[in-house]
């Protein structure tokens, strides 16, 4: 015992008072004492005592006074009532009033000493058993919480989620749920499975119909409103008693419409992709199947001409492939990338040298009006000459013959400013919607021998948006187009 | 021998069928686009039509198609595809497709003749 036993001895007789004290404390009780009935509530409400002996008769206060007033602060404390005109009637009264025991006086130091440790006994089985009542309140309180928990989770959850016992009535539901499936009204206990689309309630009834419980998931995709507007993947699990017997099914229900829109695109890209790859190889196995027919039997020069013809053709596949790669890369932003300053000058001077063929070619004009004193702007060197090669390859390719190319650049506060204006073909208002879809090409009798890929400006959007600018297309059909770029300073 | 158009954006495509249907002695007209197409078509009355499916738009070789059999112009046609498989849909003529035959690219000589013949007698056959 590593706390002290407290006792509390009140009587009006001095020497008892003393006595008492000095025996209990040899046996290692702790002991305060109160000479009369005031100091004895006092110290018995205030202190929570393990026992209380108090005698019946003192002059200010009743005994029984002192024990109801304890008894009603502190009703774990061990009461006993100590009287030498020890009496039935008194005796039933203070037990009524919740003393554990009598004494009558006087007492040997033994008997004394018995009454306290019985007392003791009790008041240790008190606190036991009111500590356990307090476990089993909080555990209660706690099972109560948990619930409601619970609840908060799966109602938070976006996915909907239906418990149906072994007989198609629900028994759990949340609201997400209810919305997906458009249900506005439904009951704890109701029969459900009719209410439900058909491919979820076969699935259920997988389960219900069967002889033997099913431990496995089923799991459907469900197309919930028609036109890719609502598709959900329904998956339905048993909910096992724990004899072993069927308890009912947990559905829970995911909207998976946005990966299915996806999916969509992808499958589009996909044949695109397919599309454009197959159209280059086609045509360069149609050449050399023909050379190497015997029967065709066509001329060393002619050969030539399709063997050139067959690389020009691979060139542009290869080129094709490259492109798609950088734009997968773009995608999983994967790409290593070095930020440095770079001159804007300089920059135009080195692309345009590259295309300086080209340029010369069709005999294009090219203007180009630098801000004085430019700022160096913070990007990638690879990635703006790839994004200033693509456009400005644009605006030779469909440009006219002799026509202008001219470029502009200005910063203001937040912003470079480049426009690339050319005197081509110009763009139809629908043309220019599709301008920046993977594999658009505009397709006029202007653009026929126009070669390109189709993914040279998806690339171009990509690099601007990767650095939070902007691009623009200004363009009047026949005339010729303006593509302006905002960059970040 | 017959006349024979060829209507298809692809210029290398263009050369290599002419090519093949050449050395055995047909004669062959191209065009690049479909309005090309329709006009040497209407022009030049050919014995049959090789029709690219793929063209400006993708699917602007069903619509010619489809303005021949209207306009009366009921010569067979052979269509040219390259994507049908991987978008996984199969092709099969019919008053949607109104062409008799389809060939995928890329094309090898032989089949090329093979079908082109095939559809010539029956042609024969059938006026």
């Amino acid at each position: 015992m590593n706390k002290k036993p407290k006792i509390l001895i009140v009587d009006d007789e001095k020497g008892l008072r003393l006595g008492t004290k000095r025996l209990l404390e040899s046996e290692g009780y702790y002991v305060e004492t109160a000479e009369n009935g005031t100091i004895g509530i006092q110290l018995g409400t205030k202190k929570d005592f393990d026992i209380a002996v108090i005698d019946l008769k003192m002059p200010d206060i009743d005994g029984t006074a002192v024990l109801k007033a304890i008894k009603e602060a502190k009703p774990n404390t061990v009461c006993f009532i100590a009287t030498a005109y020890a009496s039935y009637d008194s005796a039933v009264e203070s037990t009524r009033l919740g003393a554990y025991s009598y004494i009558p006086k006087p007492f040997t130091p033994d008997e004394f000493i018995h009454e306290i440790e019985k007392g003791y006994k009790q008041r240790l089985l008190i606190l036991e058993a009111e500590k356990l009542k307090q476990e089993r309140e909080e555990r209660m309180l706690e099972l109560a919480n948990e619930k409601s928990r619970l609840n908060t989770i799966i109602e938070s959850i976006t996915s909907g989620v239906l418990v149906v016992n072994s007989t198609g009535e629900i028994v759990y539901y949340n609201h997400a749920a209810l919305n997906k499936l458009d249900i506005e009204e439904i009951s704890l206990g109701e029969y459900i499975l009719d209410k439900l689309p058909d491919e979820i309630t076969e699935s259920v009834n997988k389960y219900l119909k069967s002889d033997q419980v099913i431990y496995n998931s089923y799991t459907v995709e469900v197309e919930l409103k028609t036109h890719r507007e609502l598709f959900v993947d329904v998956t339905c699990s048993p909910v096992v008693h724990p004899d072993g017997s069927l308890a009912g099914v947990v559905i829970v229900i995911k909207n998976i419409t946005e990966f299915k829109k996806i999916e969509l695109l992808k499958s589009q890209f996909v044949s695109m992709v397919a599309h454009e790859l197959k159209t280059p190889i086609a045509a360069v196995q149609g050449f050399l199947k023909i050379i190497l027919d015997d029967q065709l039997n066509i001329d060393r020069e002619k050969q030539k001409e399709y063997l050139q013809r067959s690389t020009v053709r691979l060139e542009g596949l290869l080129t094709l492939v490259n492109d798609l790669l950088d734009i997968s890369r773009m995608e999983i932003k994967s790409k290593k990338r070095d930020i440095e300053e770079l001159d804007v000058k300089e920059i135009f001077d080195s692309t345009l040298q590259f295309l300086e063929i080209e340029i010369k070619k069709k005999g294009i004009i090219v203007e180009l009006n630098i801000e004085e004193e430019i700022p160096p702007l913070k990007a990638d060197q690879n990635e703006i000459t790839r994004l200033l090669t693509n456009i400005l390859s644009n605006a030779i390719k469909y440009n006219k013959s002799n026509g202008t190319i001219n470029i502009e650049v200005q910063t203001n506060n937040n912003y470079f400013l480049i426009d690339i204006a050319d005197t081509g073909i110009g763009l139809t208002p629908e043309e220019k919607e599709k301008l920046f879809l993977e594999f658009y090409r505009a397709k006029n009798e202007n653009t026929r021998n126009v070669s390109g890929t189709g993914l040279g400006l998806t690339i171009v959007k990509r690099i601007i948006d990767s650095y939070h600018g902007k691009i623009t297309v200004d363009s009047t059909y026949g005339e010729g187009t303006i593509f302006k770029i905002q960059l970040p300073k | 021998m017959a006349l024979i158009a060829i209507i298809d954006d692809d210029p290398d495509i263009i050369e290599a069928s002419s090519l093949v249907l050449q050395s055995k002695g047909h004669d062959v007209i191209s065009a690049g686009n479909p309005d090309d197409g329709y006009e040497i078509v209407v022009e030049k009355k050919p014995q049959l039509i090789i029709l690219d499916v793929m063209m400006d738009e993708p699917d602007d070789g069903f619509f010619l198609a489809q303005r021949f059999r209207k306009e009366g112009v009921n010569i067979p046609i052979l269509m040219y595809t390259s994507v049908s498989k991987t978008i996984g849909f199969e092709y099969g003529s019919g008053e949607m497709v109104p062409v008799d035959e389809f060939v995928e690219k890329p094309i090898s000589p032989d089949d090329l003749i093979e079908k082109v013949e095939a559809l010539l007698k029956k042609e024969l056959k059938r006026s």
